[in-house]
């Protein structure tokens, strides 16, 4: 899995990296590095849930057609309030 | 209050009575809950125009969805935020900064202030934060088993952050907080005087740190450089006003209303008490239900926005509580689900002045929890009190007297 990386759209807002810390990486500013990002399998669902939690739209999450079925049947996980 | 006149080129059936300001639920409200009265807009159209909808009275463009106002945001080409709010209330006409510089000005400061706002920086000032906000609770636990938690805590807590940041002892707490509240919630006069006490001691602030400087916002601000040159006095004004205004009282408020949340329902205090790493994520969801900010932009040309003919000069509303409530973004949108995924909510708003706040934000409001939730037992709503919710420019909590006896 690709993770698409539209810098021009990103403001900062860091919520990829509060979930994926080791995947995207923030620059001084706070912004992310340019440059699309390539996912390890064993990081997949934790990668595209970070991307699309971007308020902008910024991450686009790119799989391969069969990364797709095996997200599809992990999600959604069980709400415990 | 008397309706405005509607402009000319709004077509009638576009106009809806509805008005963050006085609107059923928007006036101070014991046990009030202002977010789920905005909410009921979503059951209209997706944008109309509202006759009286900011603090002055004026008319604006209510963009309802979370899709169309990340369009507005997004583009401050056609939607501009310069507008003086502060300085108009001084009849004076200059820019806080970054919040009312349009791009490119608007990013050359922002990239000089981002670096100490950035998610790596706020890292450093965790432990003075955690440090912060359990000496305030342990004074708490030490005075009984009651308390009105925003005079308390979360504003003497967010207050003392904001004025570590810019450099300033504790000791003024009282002096700021007072400011503050003329500032936002005072009549004309009032705000009147906060406004020029507050620039007055920003300029002071700012004279004495030029001439002794020290390791605070502040110095470094009058320090720096932007292309080439040192900030003129009235851009080092405009960016001690903004974090002034922007920092005071929104961390607070946004700790009140998850307070009042909590202490209504005890299962999900519980919930969280018992697993803390629960926390963080229900801070985001508590953000979604319950943001504060109302953002106004004003259209720079004619534009044509999914069917509303915006003219030059309208103000355009894009109010971060109607987008949380948005059905076509948020699954249940007026559920508070605090294990929500995904919660790409607008509380800290999109696009180029997305709130520089919001890292420092983030971590008051988690921390703030954290150490409340481990160190007051199962608190609720102090029997025959009321807590009161208001609507506005800068929705708030007042009066939230907390029992755990
Ligand atoms: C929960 C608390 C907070 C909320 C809900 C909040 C919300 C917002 C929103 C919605 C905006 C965008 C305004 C617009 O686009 O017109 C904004 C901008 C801003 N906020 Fe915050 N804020 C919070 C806390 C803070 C804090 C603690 C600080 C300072 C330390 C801060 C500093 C700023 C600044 C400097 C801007 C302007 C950014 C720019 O124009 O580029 N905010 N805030
Ligand atoms: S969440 Fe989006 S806007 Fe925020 S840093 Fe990541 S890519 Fe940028």
């Amino acid at each position: 899995m690709r993770i698409i990386v539209h810098t021009a759209k990103c403001q900062g807002h860091a919520r990829c990296w509060a979930q994926a810390p080791g995947i995207f990486k923030l620059d001084d500013e706070g912004s992310i590095l340019p440059g699309d990002i390539e996912v390890a399998e064993a990081e997949q669902l934790l990668a595209s849930r970070a991307a699309r939690s971007c308020p902008e739209r910024a991450l686009e999450v790119d799989h391969a057609p069969a990364a797709q079925v095996e997200l599809d049947a992990v999600q959604p996980t069980a709400r415990q309030v | 209050m008397a309706p405005n006149p509607v402009p000319d080129h709004v077509p009638p059936e576009m106009v809806r009575d509805f008005s963050l300001f006085t609107s059923p639920g928007m006036l101070p409200t014991p046990n009030g809950d202002p977010h789920a009265a905005v909410a009921c807009v979503h059951e209209g159209p997706p944008i109309f125009y509202s006759p009286y909808n900011t603090r002055d009275g004026q008319g604006t463009w209510v963009i309802t969805r979370a899709k169309d106002q990340r369009r507005v945001l997004q583009d401050a080409e056609t939607f501009s935020s310069h507008r003086s709010i502060f300085a108009s209330a001084l009849g004076e006409n200059w820019p806080m900064i970054p919040l009312e510089l349009d791009p490119p000005a608007h990013g050359v400061f922002r990239s000089l202030l981002s670096p100490l706002l950035s998610p790596k920086r706020v890292l450093v000032l965790e432990p003075a934060v955690r440090e912060r906000a359990i000496a305030l609770i342990k004074r708490i636990v030490a005075s009984g088993r009651s308390c009105d938690v925003m005079k308390d805590f979360a504003v003497p807590f967010t207050v003392s952050i904001f004025l570590s940041f810019l450099g300033l002892p504790d000791h003024r707490l009282d002096t700021f907080v007072a400011w503050g509240k003329d500032l936002l919630h005072g009549d004309d006069e009032k705000r009147q005087v906060a406004a020029r006490t507050i620039v007055a001691f920003i300029d002071e602030l700012a004279a004495v740190r030029r001439k002794e400087p020290a390791d605070d916002f502040m110095t470094f601000v009058v320090q720096a450089k932007v292309e080439g040159r040192p900030l003129t006095h009235e851009q080092v004004r405009g960016v001690g006003v903004l974090l002034f205004v922007a920092g005071a009282d929104t961390v607070a408020a946004a700790l009140g209303f998850d307070l009042a949340y909590l202490a209504r329902n005890l299962k999900e205090q519980e919930w969280l008490r018992s697993e803390p790493d629960r926390i963080a994520p229900a801070a985001e969801e508590l953000l979604r239900a319950y943001p504060t900010v109302q953002i106004i932009r004003v259209a720079k040309k004619d534009i044509d926005f999914e069917g509303a003919p915006i003219r030059k000069g309208d103000y355009v509303s894009c109010a971060t509580m109607i987008a949380n409530r948005d059905p076509t973004e948020f699954e249940r949108p007026n559920t508070i689900d605090l294990a929500r995924q995904e919660n790409r909510h607008a509380a800290f708003g999109y696009g180029p002045h997305r709130c520089l706040g919001s890292h420092l934000a983030r971590r008051e409001i988690v921390i703030g929890l954290e150490e409340w939730l481990s160190r007051i037992p199962a608190f609720r709503i102090k029997e025959s009190t009321a807590p009161i919710a208001h609507g506005g420019h800068l929705f708030g909590i007042e009066n939230l007297i907390l029992d755990w006896s």
